[in-house]
């Protein structure tokens, strides 16, 4: 049945005739760029609502425009190459980062079955075999844009920049490889559209909630995001590796940024979410409109997936960086390839018709195993601290720090303190 | 379409197009890259060689193949280059020398091995067709969906081949330790431990934050130290990595009891 | 083949874009020359010459690309197999199972020795 339905996809699809393509391409184009000008928008409004600020609020009705006007204000600027930059180079970066980013969004399901101009089609661009495989592979042509531009910029903030980020990018798309597996393995299939389509029961947040909770945090690092921004960590590396771009430049990569947002988004409601599809018992929408109301749906999905991005920004401090690659390295991966492995398991248990009383007693094992793993590694843990502990020598009195003006000069007298002590006697 | 194609040993108008575009295009990167001055550049011209290869593969109905190709080589394997090639310096000129004896005729003997297989694959798959084990042709290879067959092969009649590249990818891990990790000799101190250390008795170092460099006002800038209320320089303002390229800049002009001293005179 | 040109569509949109932007930069923007403008970025000292350590980079990263190699492939194998899980069927699990195990234990070692520690 699965099966049945992504073929009709792939053919519909397959079906469209040459204008199509490219009202479609024009369509998708458009709305990713208006979505990343109102991304923008929305993230300063509500970033400096958490923050009991106002947002910009001057450039059209409620600020509206402010993306707009920001990237009016980018193209005024002066375009610099460095002199130690490598100008092909330099001028190259940019340019593939903002050309993946859209090819990535290519075989995202938006809407089901509906009429375009008179004709039969979905508002998707095309739907492949392999298409959640083939966003990874343009998510990893992009980290190119990354690294050229920080090696080629020919300064020291952009080359650690760019190196932060891709190591980091590399670390979290195995993660976020490794919890797709769970989501081929229920939809038996890697194209988008056969795992909307496969969701039509159940949405996968519910069957595979560890691989959804895995992909979500993995899409953040993915996406250079806060709390994991540390390519672009202000405070060390002043912008990371766009700190020499200036102008139209800067601002493809900021477009980049966005649209790769939009992009994990979009694959994560797609993926995990339903896609365009209602919410349970609300199916009967998804015929209103002809078909184009399903795409309330995917949109409605794709905020709130925007908004947990901007929450994020607004709530949590920066990671220091050995932790984000700890994090990644010792704790995503080892759960994801171990959740794989049971997904795995109890899915052959329940395909080959294996009694109730034995998924059970293999759940209940394998949580048994987790938690008896988990006491040890917490034993260990507490012993490492204790041996820890017990090597400090605990000072004689509690510990004070030492008033700022006796930092270096060893002229200031340390008598004032002795007074004050005085004084609260 | 595509069984006529194969049968006649004869590619679509298409793909024709593609192949006669793409391929000498190919080729050119190909030779620059050899040619090219810089490391970083030639690593970029082989990952056009490599998106162009998956072009390739797409075209001839093999879309896993592909992206896979994309993934695996223009992702990690070209990352990795770059990682390599950063490490080896970013403007070191490449050395002529064979650092490893009997490299070239080793590098020649493994190129013409690799033209033999492919010449010997081809061949078995145009003219072996209808024998055992033979070409099947695409559409029956690709009849339960392109993905559905590759996995049906790799796990049944190749599974042997699958499992030894986990041994492959141990190696790999093993040698990237081998020749990449230094042990510490020392377990690295945390941050818990270290601010433990400052708030410690007889420690040099306050709880508090280190004073920021540069003068109120005057010179705000990384390289010079700020001064004291005494209006003496408070070394511990200016970061170490820059004092130990010697970089900081002397805080005499700034200094307030210097320069009305000197007003005085 | 159809499939493939909406890929191409949007990629030629994409580009197109992008390349009219770098242009267009070049004449909306002023043109006022400064050397110091051209200098690399740092933080109001002189710049250093060349990138850290003369371009070097901790040979760290190189394990960790190494390591993302070894896993990207093991991704490459999984997925295949999670697609036609439902045919393979038990054998397939075993395949899998020991075929982890084996990456697992590579994966083990390397972080038993300390090779995913940063500093």
């Amino acid at each position: 049945m699965i099966h049945q339905s992504a073929i009709v996809t792939a053919d519909l699809l397959g079906k469209d005739p040459g204008w199509l393509i490219i009202v479609k391409t024009l369509l998708v184009f458009v709305f990713l760029v208006i979505m990343v000008l109102l991304s923008i928008w929305g993230e300063r409004r509500v970033v400096a609502r958490m923050q009991m600020r106002l947002g910009p609020n001057r450039v059209g009705p409620f600020g509206l425009l402010q993306g707009l006007a920001d990237g009016i204000k980018l193209a005024l600027k002066e375009d610099i190459v460095p002199k130690a930059a490598d100008r092909i180079v330099f001028i190259l970066a940019p340019i593939i980062s903002a050309t993946t980013c859209f090819m990535a969004f290519a075989v995202i399901p938006m809407t089901g079955q509906v009429s375009l101009l008179g004709r039969k089609t979905a508002f998707q661009l095309t739907d492949l075999s392999v298409g959640v495989l083939y966003i990874l592979s343009i998510a990893s042509v992009g980290v190119y844009g990354i690294v050229l531009a920080g090696w080629s910029s020919g300064s020291t903030y952009p080359l650690l920049g760019a190196l932060r980020s891709s190591a980091q990018v590399i670390s979290y798309e195995v993660a976020m490889g490794l919890s797709l597996v769970a989501v081929f393995l229920y939809a038996g299939s890697m194209s988008t559209s056969d795992i909307v389509a496969s969701q039509d029961k159940w949405w996968y947040v519910v069957v595979l909630f560890p691989s959804f909770v895995i992909y979500t945090i993995s899409m953040v690092g993915e996406t250079n995001r806060a709390p994991f921004d540390l390519a672009e960590a202000e405070g060390e590396l002043v912008g990371g590796f766009h700190t020499e771009y200036s102008s139209l430049k800067f601002a493809l990569f900021f477009l980049a940024e966005y649209v790769n947002i939009l992009t994990v988004s979009a694959l994560a409601t797609t993926l995990f979410l339903g896609g365009y599809r209602a919410l349970p018992g609300l199916g009967f929408t998804e015929r209103w409109l002809g078909g184009w109301f399903t795409f309330v749906w995917f949109l409605a999905k794709l905020l709130a997936f925007l908004f947990f991005f901007i929450w994020l920004r607004g709530t949590l401090p920066r990671l220091r960086y050995d932790q984000f690659m700890k994090f990644g390295w010792k704790v995503l991966i080892p759960i994801s390839l171990v959740w794989t492995l049971i997904v795995s398991t109890l899915r052959a248990l329940s395909l080959r018709g294996a009694p109730t009383a034995v998924i059970v007693g293999f759940t209940g094992g394998v949580v048994l195993i987790l938690l008896v793993v988990g006491s040890l590694f917490e034993a260990a843990k507490r012993k490492e601290q204790e041996a820890l502990s017990s090597v400090i020598t605990k000072p004689s009195h509690f510990a004070v720090p030492q008033l700022p003006m006796s930092i270096s000069t060893h002229r200031v007298p340390s008598a004032p303190s002795r007074s004050m002590e005085a004084t609260d006697e | 379409m595509n069984t006529l194609a194969l049968s006649a040993g004869l590619t679509g108008a298409p793909e024709a197009v593609l192949f006669w575009i793409l391929a000498p295009l190919i080729v050119l990167a190909a030779i620059g890259m050899i040619l090219v001055k810089k490391a970083v550049h030639s690593a970029l011209l082989l990952a056009y060689i490599m998106i162009s290869l998956a072009i390739f593969y797409i075209a001839q109905d093999a879309p896993f193949l592909g992206v896979v190709q994309i993934v695996v080589y223009t992702g990690a394997v070209m990352m990795l280059f770059l990682f390599i090639l950063m490490l080896v310096g970013v403007d070191s000129a490449d050395s002529l020398v064979e650092t490893i004896r009997g490299q070239r005729v080793v590098a020649l003997l493994a190129g013409l091995s690799l033209g033999a297989l492919l010449i010997g694959a081809l061949g078995r798959s145009l003219l072996g067709a209808g024998i055992a084990g033979g070409a099947v042709g695409l559409d029956q290879a690709n009849s339960g969906g392109n993905v559905q067959g590759l996995a049906t092969l790799l796990f049944s009649r190749y599974v042997w081949a699958f499992e030894v590249v986990s041994a492959l990818l141990i190696t790999a891990a093993l040698g990237a330790m081998v020749l990449g990790h230094r042990e510490r000799p020392v377990p690295r101190r945390t941050q818990r431990q270290l601010s433990e250390d400052r708030f410690r008795e007889g420690s040099e170092l306050p709880g508090a934050p280190l004073p920021s460099p540069g003068v109120f006002s005057r010179h705000n800038a990384v390289d010079i130290p700020a001064l004291l209320p005494d209006g003496s320089p408070a070394p511990t303002s200016v970061s170490r990595v820059i004092k130990a390229r010697g970089d900081v800049l002397p805080t005499a002009p700034f200094e307030l009891n210097k320069e009305s001293q000197g007003e005085q005179k | 083949m159809n499939l493939y040109i909406p890929i191409l569509a949007i990629g030629a949109v994409g580009f197109g874009f992008a390349i009219f932007s770098v242009l267009a930069a070049a004449l909306t923007g002023p043109k006022r020359y400064n050397r110091a403008r051209l200098e690399a970025y740092e933080c109001g000292i002189e710049p250093t010459p060349q990138a850290v350590g003369g371009g070097h980079i901790p040979i760290k990263y190189f394990l960790t690309a190494m390591l993302f190699i070894v896993f990207d492939i093991e991704i490459v194998f999984l997925y295949p197999w999670a697609v036609s899980f439902d045919h393979l069927g038990l054998f397939g699990l075993f395949e899998m199972v020991i075929f982890i195990a084996t990456v697992f234990v590579a994966y083990a070692y390397v972080w038993r020795r300390g090779g995913l520690e940063w500093d």
